[in-house]
């Protein structure tokens, strides 16, 4: 990134600025990297963020989370005294095990659902030759030199948030998160609703060829059921955790989002986030879809916004 | 015309009410001695010479909804001889041979084969003992209170269409309350519910005091207190009647067959485990039953299982903690640059930016 300062023409003014602020666009015009305090959005978004499968996918693991979290909690949390009621909500701690297993399975099947949309997507895009990694969830470093500008940006310090791809630092720190938390709660709940099953992977003639001393020592299985209750548990207290007091607030409550975000509902994106936050990808919104570069290209030419004749073309950063 | 009608309804009326208290009536409590005659005041009793006050009043209606109620008194009050009786001063023995023959049987009913079964558990009492062991030791009466004369709910079982094709040879009554008995035990393992057994075992051996006194087992020690920790006993705790009580492991289907894990004939022995598991968990090997069914309160002993514990408490508190700063510390940045909360149709970034005045 170089740090060379330039004049521009921004709204009828001569300003000065690092020539990251405008990015090019052929047949568009100059954007300014603050351009998303101009436009005009739709609360129940613009542009297109998620397809039909991932909406369906989230809204199934939305629920059985929701679900699981019921019914498990309470089995956590057997001697207080709200868990009896919270018990009773779901017919009974009998029934309740039943529900819990059922929603188990339906996350499970939404998480293999969601692995077939990412392959064949990937795979199909990889065909036409279309596969972008950096439009992927793929982390880079890219991601941590955004991660430390954007605090920067929040202090004070830089002007401007960075410019970030479809999915930010933040995105792929929690899809990482996910993934590893689905691995070890459906790992850790195999091994507990089925121990029987856990416990025949270590099969009998190993306990008869091992001296009875040893098997006593090391326990495997033991060791192995402790495990599964340990990480069972305290993984899922820790995914409500983060889901209840960040993923909620952080994606309906913070400024600009509230009160609500259509995304996992309609998969859409209002056109302000998507440029304030993933203006790279917004970039790729232009090219691909022809009324949003209509619409940009008038508003560019409403509010101003032009290229100073002192600069030529070549001095300005094209980005596509 | 109209006494007549007057006189019909009338009629009409006491045949009802007849009806229905001829139904509520209680059925015939085995007493042909007539006990009752004067057990059945409610006040009859007497103050002894502590001043204590005893209540000697039988509920005929109580009794005769009871396990006991074909059992006439004084085949267990066998030390009465006369009326009126002296103060009485013995136990009821449950060993005792009643004047019931059970259906398809020849020989009288006794309990004294469970009783032997019994005796020979952890819980009978034994010439070596010592005298605490042998005081704290529970008898027949200790576990089966019969409060009350503990109703048995048979209403739950739906026998009459089973039983119908039995009223083809038999005669109603006898086969009913056979059938109605078996059934009534098929159904479960115990007429307790798991939380009754629980709490009934808990009672002694959650009894840290009385244990050490018994010197039992460091294992022993803490049993309710680990059992409480499984998925076993928190399932029980909310409710469960599917889940493994006590009496689950503990026992066969004898139920009063407790021994110590280091007797061959106990359950819990380490060749009988294998067994045992079995019953509920349907493919068990020599590792299964290691799995622990009383885990260790100490079994953060395990490094690795406490590291974990440890990791996962601070990968806790790192994430919550940095990912909501960040939120907030994200909100302050935007607020200052201009955003306003409420998305409307139009733009958030409303407000002027404080940051940075040209």
């Amino acid at each position: 990134m170089s740090t060379s300062s330039k004049t521009f023409v921004v709204a009828g003014k001569e300003i000065v600025e690092d020539d990251d602020y405008i990015t090019l666009v052929d047949g568009v015009g100059p954007i300014p990297r603050d351009i998303y305090k101009y436009v005009k959005s739709d609360p129940t978004g613009d542009l297109p963020r998620y397809s039909v499968h991932i909406v369906i996918q989230h809204l199934l693991i939305f629920v059985t989370f929701i679900v699981l979290s019921g019914t498990g909690l309470p089995l956590y949390f057997s001697d207080l005294s709200w868990a009896q009621y919270l018990i009773t909500l779901f017919g009974g701690i009998d029934l309740a095990r039943e529900i819990h297993k059922v929603a188990a399975f339906t996350m499970m099947f939404a998480s293999a659902y969601h692995i077939v949309t990412i392959v064949g997507g990937t795979s199909r895009k990889l065909l036409k030759g279309e596969f972008d990694y950096r439009r992927t969830i793929i982390p880079r470093l890219k991601d941590l030199s955004d991660f430390f500008q954007d605090i920067k940006y929040f202090m004070g310090f830089a002007p401007y948030r960075p410019k970030m791809e479809k999915f930010m630092y933040k995105q792929k720190a929690h899809y990482l998160a996910i993934l590893w938390g689905s691995f070890v709660l459906m790992a850790a709940g195999s091994a507990l609703l089925f121990p029987d099953v856990v416990a025949r992977l270590f099969p009998d003639t190993v306990t008869k060829i091992l001296p009875t001393g040893i098997v006593d020592e090391v326990a495997f299985p033991s060791f192995f059921q402790s495990l599964a209750r340990l990480m069972h548990a305290d993984e899922a207290v820790m995914a409500l955790i983060v889901i209840a007091f960040w993923h909620w607030l952080n994606v309906h409550l913070v400024p600009g989002r509230f009160p609500l975000q259509w995304a996992f509902l309609n998969g859409k994106i209002t056109r302000e986030h998507q440029l304030e936050e993933h203006f790279l990808e917004y970039l790729r919104n232009l090219q691909e879809i022809p009324e949003e570069r209509e619409y940009m290209r008038k508003l560019l030419k409403e509010k101003g916004f032009e290229i100073s004749q002192k600069v030529t073309v070549e001095d300005i950063p094209r980005i596509l | 015309m109209r006494s007549i009608k007057t006189i019909q309804a009338a009629c009409f009326c006491f045949g009802l009410v007849f009806m229905v208290l001829s139904v509520g009536l209680p059925a015939e409590a085995a007493d042909k001695e007539n006990c009752l005659m004067c057990h059945r005041y409610r006040f009859v009793g007497r103050i002894d010479e502590n001043g204590k006050r005893h209540n000697y009043h039988v509920d005929e209606k109580s009794y005769s909804g009871s396990v006991h109620r074909n059992v006439p008194c004084r085949d267990c009050h066998t030390y009465i001889t006369k009326i009126p009786h002296d103060p009485v001063t013995e136990e009821v023995n449950c060993a005792n041979i009643c004047h019931i023959t059970p259906p398809f049987s020849q020989e009288k009913f006794s309990h004294q084969k469970i009783i032997d079964i019994y005796n020979k558990s952890a819980h009978g009492i034994k010439p070596e003992d010592s005298d605490e062991a042998k005081k704290a030791k529970p008898y027949c009466k200790y576990c089966h209170l019969n409060e009350k004369y503990t109703r048995v709910s048979e209403e739950l079982i739906a026998y009459e269409e089973t039983l119908r094709r039995c009223l083809n040879c038999h005669q109603e009554k006898g086969v009913t309350q056979a059938y109605i008995h078996m059934t009534h035990r098929l159904r479960k393992k115990t007429t307790r519910s798991p939380q009754e057994i629980v709490q009934l075992c808990a009672k002694c051996h959650q009894d840290l005091e009385l244990m050490k006194k018994l010197k039992v087992s460091e294992k022993g020690l803490t049993a309710v207190e680990t059992y409480n920790r499984t998925l076993h006993g928190k399932a029980v705790a909310l409710g469960s009647h599917e889940t493994a009580d006590c009496v689950s492991c503990h026992a066969s289907s004898v139920i009063h067959d407790i021994y110590k894990k280091d007797n061959p004939e106990s359950t819990v022995y380490k060749d009988n485990l294998n067994k045992t598991c079995h019953h509920c968990h349907s493919e068990t090997n020599n590792w299964f039953v290691k799995i622990g069914v009383h885990p260790s309160t100490k079994h953060d002993e395990n490094p690795v299982i406490q590291l974990m514990s440890i990791g996962l408490r601070l990968a806790l508190y790192g994430a919550v903690l940095s990912l909501v700063g960040l939120m907030l510390f994200e909100t302050y940045g935007r607020r200052k640059d201009g955003i306003k909360f409420l998305l409307r149709h139009g733009t958030s970034w409303r407000g002027k930016s404080k940051r940075r005045p040209k």
